[in-house]
């Protein structure tokens, strides 16, 4: 599944980051042997500090296997500094309707190579159609993304080509680089989710978006607990009265009135999704 | 940082309320308000189209430094929905107080970032319901894209000195491409004579219209005439 992380919620999410800058680490730093800067096994370099919004796959155990890092096109990006070799020295292209994606990379480690939920292959697709569906519904039509010739090839088997390039595949490291052109029509995420077999929804609902942030430990352990097995009907019972008496909780301990609406919140949220009853809530 | 007022200023070619007013029409929105933060000027501009009696009442009671559709929307790249900023108390409170002067709590902020650290923020509002929102938004959101970049840029460059560092800076391709737009080619034509797809030539005469602040590609080819980035023909 898929969260977004930007600079809105970023500070819910430390743990997540972290992870994902420790797989890009792995992934650009030592693999790829990009020339990208490596601190405490994390790579971060400064359009992190610009609040870029972070596409992030996670599998079941709440582990980041993919991620992709996205910013506008009208202000500071790869493109038109670090990446200039790429576009030949050449003004990059700006538009309203056109996002720059770079860092797109999977856990190659985690991921096996068949095309189940948890290889390699659906990863990729997964995040693709994620970050193009996500870009669609901020008003983006096109993406322009950074990308090595190996992920070049991979798109391309994935029934999701490029419809273009700008610039020149250029050396970096032991891969080159090239930026691709993406349209992020219905279409095309429709061709990705038919090729991996993606059903359903792209995106973590709020429960798991709850879950996979700093303070969802608790959650985190339950979910793992009963995801583990296929849910009886008495475990189902059993999660509902968890999941009522973490509310219960919630909001018996609140200590600031924010907590407490944040409590309140979370009641109502999983109300509404009939993961609790309104009699014992 | 001071508030300027550009509805105010009487430059006539620059009524970017009226901008505003049009915006608003076309897309079936009740109010549209613009907030740009220049880094080089140390300035605030900010016009909108709201009742005269709301505007006094957010600047008396300060909102413009605390209003979270401003502050918080600043640090995404997403236009941000109304909706997801319901959680902070600050914006319950503005909204609340909106509301008596007739403002709706639909409502989403696109944030605008330009090269120099400037950042604009373009909100517009309408009055109805959830699901309405959401299928007006979905159908207009890639205009309004276009219309916060416009205007944003446009009122960055009534500084002289951002007019200056923004002299438009168009690619060889892009040049290519507007040239042959310039000598009369369709855009299929100019695919088929760059062996380029369609789209990238359309992603390309896009990012010219930006550059060059045309809303056109006719515009933009004056424009660049204007300014001999390409010939006459």
């Amino acid at each position: 599944m898929i969260i977004v992380i930007d600079g809105l919620n970023r500070q819910r999410y430390t743990r997540l980051l972290d992870e994902m800058f420790e797989l890009r680490a792995r992934v650009f730093g030592q693999r790829l042997g990009w020339d990208v800067v490596i601190r405490d096994g994390r790579e971060i370099d400064q359009y992190d500090a610009l609040d870029p919004a972070y596409v992030i796959g996670v599998n079941d155990e709440n582990r980041v296997v993919s991620c992709v890092r996205a910013l506008q096109t009208t202000g500071p990006h790869m493109l038109s500094d670090v990446f200039s070799s790429i576009l030949d020295g050449q003004p990059p292209l700006r538009s309203a309707t056109l996002w720059e994606s770079t860092r797109f990379c999977v856990d190659t480690e985690v991921l096996d190579r068949g095309n189940s939920r948890n290889s390699v292959s659906y990863a990729t697709c997964e995040l693709m159609a994620a970050s193009l569906k996500y870009a669609q519904q901020s008003g983006i039509t096109d993406i322009v993304t950074v990308i090595d010739p190996v992920m070049n090839r991979v798109l391309k088997r994935s029934d999701c080509a490029p419809y273009g390039y700008v610039g020149k595949t250029t050396p970096m490291g032991k891969v080159s680089a090239m930026a691709a052109l993406l349209d992020c029509s219905d279409e095309r995420i429709e061709r990705i989710r038919r090729f991996a077999g993606i059903e359903g929804d792209l995106f973590v609902d709020q429960l798991r978006e709850l879950a996979l942030s700093d303070d969802g430990k608790v959650e985190t352990e339950v979910a793992q607990a009963n995801n583990s097995t296929t849910l009886q009907p008495t475990e189902k019972q059993n999660m509902q009265a968890m999941l009522q008496e973490y509310c219960r909780d919630q909001v018996a301990d609140a200590a600031t009135m924010e907590e407490l609406d944040a409590a309140k919140r979370l009641t109502r949220n999983l109300l509404d999704a009939g993961l609790i009853s309104a009699s014992r809530a | 940082m001071s508030v300027i007022d550009l509805s105010k200023i009487p430059v006539p070619e620059q009524n970017l309320r009226s901008y505003l007013d049009t915006v608003c029409e076309t897309y079936e929105l009740d109010f549209a308000a613009y907030a740009g933060i220049d880094p080089i000027q140390q300035t605030i501009h900010g016009f909108v189209n709201y009742p005269e009696d709301w505007q006094a009442h957010y600047v008396k009671q300060g909102f413009q430094h605390k209003d979270p559709a401003l502050l918080m929307a600043s640090r995404s790249i997403a236009p941000v929905d109304w909706q997801r900023l319901r959680k902070e108390s600050m914006f319950e409170k503005i909204l609340l107080a909106g509301q008596e002067f007739g403002i709706p709590e639909q409502g989403l902020t696109i944030p605008v970032r330009g090269p120099y650290g400037d950042v604009g923020l373009f909100s517009v509002t309408r009055n109805c319901t959830d699901h309405d929102w959401k299928l007006l938004k979905a159908s207009i959101l890639g205009d309004l894209q276009h219309a916060a970049v416009h205007l944003h840029d446009h009122v960055m460059k009534t500084n002289i000195l951002t007019r200056r560092l923004t002299h438009p800076s168009l690619s060889i391709r892009e040049i290519e491409i507007l040239q042959w737009v310039a000598a009369g080619k369709s855009q299929q034509d100019v695919a088929d004579i760059l062996s380029i797809s369609n789209r990238t030539v359309e992603v390309h005469l896009r990012s010219c219209r930006m550059k060059l602040g045309a809303l056109t590609t006719a515009q933009a080819v004056g424009r660049a005439i204007g300014l001999s980035m390409i010939h006459p023909v």
